[in-house]
């Protein structure tokens, strides 16, 4: 498949690299562009608006990093830091307004209430994404908790 | 304004999607996963599932910071305990109830409940005004006095026609505003002023005095020519 | 003494015949007729079909004479409410309520309503028990 815009969500996590690293490949054969993006959710108690300045300043940090893996891998890239009420509905809308044509995410291994669990926005995404959508998960721990 | 809506049926939508397109913060707070899904999917991230009831749902939907919240659930009591809880807990400005029984309208207003609307009383007064057997209609309530706008139809039997205002009897507290006469221009009534039949008149009264003002307006318990 | 119980669930039924056997006057209402046959058939006081969140319905059961009233149907709220109304709009003297929420209860308590909620009472009488044993 030829894909001229690829987009990666960041969560500032070990996870983030490799997904790059593999985009890149990716990337580097259809000549693609990688969008890496971190959503900063804001809680209803406080206004969309808010400046949440540890948030924001984890996914700056998150977005650094991004940056500096996709420049080792000499791909070319955009960035952005979005600020949104949940996660899963705004990589939604955002992927349709940048016209981004495929999403890979990366996961780690999460377990909540002793049940394997992919969280909210991953499913969101897989449901409600109108581009193709690929999800990367870390080898599974030998010993889940 | 953030403004809260408790309950994501018909009313909470259509009141949703009103306040959303005149540009205000709005969040629907409603138990049922499916209708969650159904207004997020039209509407955007505007829902929070949750029991409205619940101060944990309520803390957690902001509502410390919201301008107004409205419990328009199907359930009365439901609606009295959001609003409550919002009023109290959370020291909501502005709290709205729908109601469904109106004898509650009384109870809600008692409990502190700023406003109240009873769908059934919206359809029955409308239907006073189809019916001319009604002489008082409702026309507006002011809620930050508890005073109400009235219009009085003078009946033509009424001993009031052919009376000058200073001579009725009107109860203390209640004034008369308006006299809207047919074919002329409406004019503010003079203690001078003498009524004819099937003037309208607008009345200013406090929900108590309604009964004593229908009774003088429409003459028919008028003290002097008494029946 | 008269009293009036919304709610003829097991808490409601078992009230209403234990005040009944003291010789109280009790009116018990609920919105569902099957769940008077909780009622012992020794139960002399008067059963009546009827919504207690429903000004109407509670005048029909007395509450403009009665000297106290029980809220303890499932619904937290309908409770809430009916209680509310039996002391701000009839004034009756004494007014208890159950509501299971924590929480809700702590509000209305804070209001002026006598709650109580079955859940931490429950919990608490249990950590008790265990202690108890414990030590």
């Amino acid at each position: 498949m030829d894909f001229r815009k690829i987009m990666v969500p960041v969560h500032g996590s070990p996870v983030d690299a490799e997904v790059l690293k593999l985009v890149c490949r990716m990337a580097k054969q259809s000549k693609a562009k990688v969008f890496v993006v971190y959503v900063v959710e804001v809680r209803r108690s406080l206004p969309l608006d808010a400046r949440l300045e540890g948030d924001i300043s984890r996914g700056e940090d998150a977005l650094t990093q991004a940056e500096q893996t996709l420049e080792e891998e000499e791909c070319e890239y955009e960035s952005s830091l979005l600020q949104a009420r949940e996660v899963g509905p705004a990589l939604v809308e955002e992927a349709v307004e940048r016209h981004v044509d495929a999403i890979v995410m990366g996961i780690g291994y999460k377990r909540r209430f002793g049940e394997y669990s992919l969280g909210e926005a991953v499913p969101y995404v897989l449901k409600n994404a109108s581009c193709p959508v690929l999800v990367y998960r870390i080898p599974a721990l030998e010993k889940p908790e | 304004m953030y403004v809260i809506i408790v309950g994501g049926g018909k009313v909470g939508y259509y009141l949703c999607r009103t306040l959303l397109a005149e540009g205000h913060e709005v969040l629907i707070v409603e138990k049922n996963e499916a209708k969650c899904e159904r207004l997020e999917e039209e509407l955007g991230s505007i829902c929070l599932r949750g029991d409205g009831c619940e101060t944990a749902t309520l803390a957690e939907a902001g509502t410390g910071r919201a301008d107004m919240l409205i419990a328009a659930t199907n359930e009365d009591e439901d609606n009295l305990v959001s609003c409550q809880l919002a009023k109290y807990k959370f020291k909501v400005r502005r709290t709205i109830a729908l109601i469904n029984n109106p004898e509650n309208e009384t109870v809600f207003k008692k409990l502190g409940i700023d406003v109240t609307v009873s769908s059934t009383n919206l359809v029955l007064e409308h239907i006073e005004q189809e019916v001319p057997t009604h002489h008082l209609m409702h026309l507006l309530k002011l809620e930050e006095s508890g005073l109400e706008i009235v219009e009085v139809r003078i009946p033509g039997h009424s001993s009031v026609a052919g009376r000058r205002v200073r001579d009725l009897n009107l109860p203390q507290g209640a004034v008369l505003a308006l006299v809207i006469r047919k074919d002329q221009r409406p004019m503010i009534p003079a203690p001078d002023t003498v009524l004819e039949a099937e003037d309208q008149v607008l009345a200013v009264t406090s929900h108590e005095l309604e009964d004593a003002l229908r009774l003088t307006l429409t003459g028919q318990r008028v003290e002097r020519h008494g029946n | 003494m008269k009293v009036v119980i919304m709610g003829c669930g097991r808490v409601g039924a078992q009230l209403a015949a234990l005040l009944d056997s003291d010789g109280h006057e009790v009116t018990i209402l609920d919105v569902d007729s099957t769940s008077f046959r909780r009622l012992p058939p020794t139960f002399s006081g008067v059963a009546l079909l009827g919504d207690g969140t429903d000004q109407e319905a509670l005048v029909k059961a007395g509450i403009e004479e009665t000297s106290a009233f029980v809220a303890v149907t499932q619904g937290d709220n309908r409770n809430v409410m009916a209680a509310q109304i039996a002391k701000h709009i009839f004034n009756v003297p004494r007014v208890l309520c159950r509501i299971y929420d924590p929480l809700r209860r702590d509000l209305y308590e804070d209001l002026g309503l006598e709650a109580f909620s079955p859940t931490t009472i429950f919990a608490q009488l249990l950590r008790d028990k265990l202690v108890e044993a414990a030590s």
